[in-house]
């Protein structure tokens, strides 16, 4: 018996690792284990005005940080009875539209790509794609530079707030991003070209249930009330305990999700399976062009669905400026009520974040957070056991083993790729 | 590891000397990193915005956007040095300056959170610039902790030396 161990895994700035105890080839488990300490924010807010809360929150992860707040704004709106002016709705989408251009040109490029083509790191990577790297890290600043605008600063804004936001950008600003954003949309199809151009292995691929938003209006986008899932059914936001059921496990500090007792993915290929028709402009074109069934299969496609996701938030990135220059800047709404529940949901760049809270005399009461990377964990396990399992039976080296198995959680997650730079085997 | 001597002046003397050896007469660019929510995690902030105030277009912090300066700066036309300052557990005396080149960069791992000061040297080199990294020692990181004494001492001592080689080459 021998074990394959993935050492300093990181959920969300986390201590964990991955145990695969194989017996000859047969995987006999997989399991993911976060050492982390639980944080208890969901304890630490109780008792705290929404307000309050919002300072709070955040701080869960640094890069996804507006996909935080925003989901903390969309929970605790609908408890409290707030309808945010369009305005502000449409500067919520502008700042999620950054926050997925930030995020998946940093997973895609620095985390994701040097595995593909065959390098131990992006710095190993620059002597021959030096451009391809400094495409990604103008993609990154510009993302960057969208959240800084949008929220306040680059890390934890604190402009978006219950009913609007404190400072809304100023036309000049939008105007600058607008123009920006179209000049950069020939890079982001150059990362798709280069993302499609890879060879996606597909020894952890099997059958797969996939869980996003339902963007209103039937459009693409990264928030909603309601839960698509692939197998065709629609759920309320405010039921998405039916959907994750979250539980508990031995070995893992981080929460776990099954629906219907199964395994299922968020993230980026999960949104794109279930809102493809919805694509527009040269992504739509793009998307068309590659995909295939395997979409519905191999977790690694999420490293191509984030490279079109890309393209597409910067081609919507002008209309959201234009239209929202186009407005006045509205006065913040106002709570109508000091009693209430709601449930917030959101698409972080890896995938959907909910933040429900129950308010009791304008305090919060109930506060329950469950991240995109809880949903996954599950699934990433399933996937990675599949890797090995077919991997051993190829007879391929170590080596190559801990590469695939690097390779399934690093298509998942950012959050968990930064921490699974090292495999190391054990055999007992 | 080599040790900074105790005198007083000895340690800009010294940061000084090896600076210029590495930037001769070209632009100096300081990129301070860290956390000030975390005691003397945060030195390199307070060194970047300390030279912030006389140099606003040389200056810049991790607030700014690393990497976005770093690329913006690779893509000058100009003869120019990178300095990233930051807390570094050296194994050293708290508050001890440690000079290290782009060779020595030990930080290469790439997180969701931050891209690795080495990836970022590496960048500026193949555009022809130098880095370099300023590192001070911490005595604490504790959240929401206080700057310690000798980390204060040291990030005015960075702050000394660079204006004074900033200055020189702003004239």
């Amino acid at each position: 018996m021998r074990e394959l161990n993935v050492e300093a895994l990181a959920r969300v700035e986390g201590d964990g690792g991955i145990t695969v105890t194989l017996e000859g080839k047969k995987v006999k488990s997989v399991t993911l284990d976060v050492h982390e300490g639980p944080r208890l924010i969901e304890q630490l807010v109780r008792g705290m005005t929404p307000a309050d809360d919002l300072n709070v929150i955040p701080r869960i992860c640094a890069i996804c940080t507006l996909s935080h707040r925003y989901a903390a704004i969309r929970g605790l709106e609908k408890a409290l009875g707030v309808v945010p002016p369009e305005k502000a709705q449409l500067t919520r989408d502008l700042m999620m539209l950054g926050e997925n251009v930030e995020s998946n040109s940093l997973h895609t490029f620095m985390l994701a790509l040097p595995d593909f083509l065959g390098y131990p790191s992006a710095i190993a990577m620059l002597a021959d794609y030096g451009e391809d790297v400094k495409r990604a890290l103008r993609l990154k600043k510009f993302g960057n530079h969208i959240m800084a605008v949008t929220s306040g600063r680059i890390v934890h804004g604190e402009n978006p707030i219950i009913g609007g936001f404190g400072k809304y950008p100023t036309k000049k600003a939008l105007d600058e991003i607008k123009a920006k954003s179209k000049e950069l949309i020939p890079d982001a199809i150059r990362d798709v070209e280069l993302f499609a151009s890879l060879k996606y292995p597909t020894y952890s691929e099997a059958e797969m249930v996939f869980m996003s938003v339902n963007a209103p209006n039937k459009q693409y986008g990264f928030a909603g009330d309601t839960i698509l899932i692939s197998n065709g059914k629609e759920t309320s936001a405010e039921d998405y305990k039916t959907l994750t059921n979250e539980r508990v496990v031995t070995h893992s500090f981080a929460k776990r999700s099954l629906f219907q007792d199964k395994p299922f993915t968020v993230g980026a290929n999960a949104r794109m399976v279930n809102m493809a028709r919805r694509l527009d402009g040269q992504a739509a074109d793009l998307f068309e062009k590659y995909y295939d069934e395997t979409w519905l299969r191999n977790p690694l496609k999420n490293n191509l669905a984030q490279a079109i996701e890309m393209l597409w938030s910067l081609e919507h990135i002008p209309e959201a400026c234009r239209h929202a220059a186009s407005l006045d800047d509205p006065p913040i709404a106002k709570p109508t009520r000091e009693n209430g529940s709601g449930t917030g949901a959101v698409e972080a760049p890896r995938g959907t974040l909910y933040h429900h809270y129950e308010i009791k005399n304008g305090v919060i009461d109930v506060a329950d957070i469950i991240t995109p990377t809880a949903q996954n964990l599950d699934d990433i396990e399933r996937h990675m056991k599949l890797c090995a399992e077919n991997m051993l039976a190829e007879d391929k080296k170590d080596e190559e083993v801990r590469l695939g198995l690097e390779m399934v959680a690093r298509a998942y997650d950012p959050c968990i790729s930064c921490a699974t730079h090292l495999v190391t085997l054990k055999r007992i | 590891m080599h040790k900074l001597r105790d005198a007083p002046g000895d340690a800009e003397e010294d940061l000084r000397r090896q600076i210029e050896d590495l930037a001769g007469d070209g632009r100096l660019y300081v990129l301070g990193l860290g956390n000030t929510d975390r005691a003397d995690d945060g030195a390199g902030i307070l060194v970047a915005l300390a030279l912030k105030k006389r140099f606003p277009s040389f200056s810049y912090s991790e607030h700014d956007g690393v990497e976005g300066t770093v690329l913006d700066i690779s893509e000058k036309e100009e003869d120019a040095t990178v300095l990233f300052v930051d807390a570094s557990n050296m194994g050293l005396e708290p508050g001890s300056i440690k000079f290290i080149p782009k060779d020595e960069i030990k930080e290469t791992e790439i997180t969701t959170h931050r891209v690795a000061v080495a990836l970022m040297a590496s960048i500026l080199e193949k555009s022809g610039k130098k880095a370099a990294v300023i590192g001070i020692q911490p005595e604490t990181i504790e959240f929401r902790g206080r700057v310690s004494k000798p980390v204060r001492a040291s990030v005015q001592k960075v702050v000394d030396a660079l204006l004074r080689l900033m200055m020189r080459i702003d004239r």
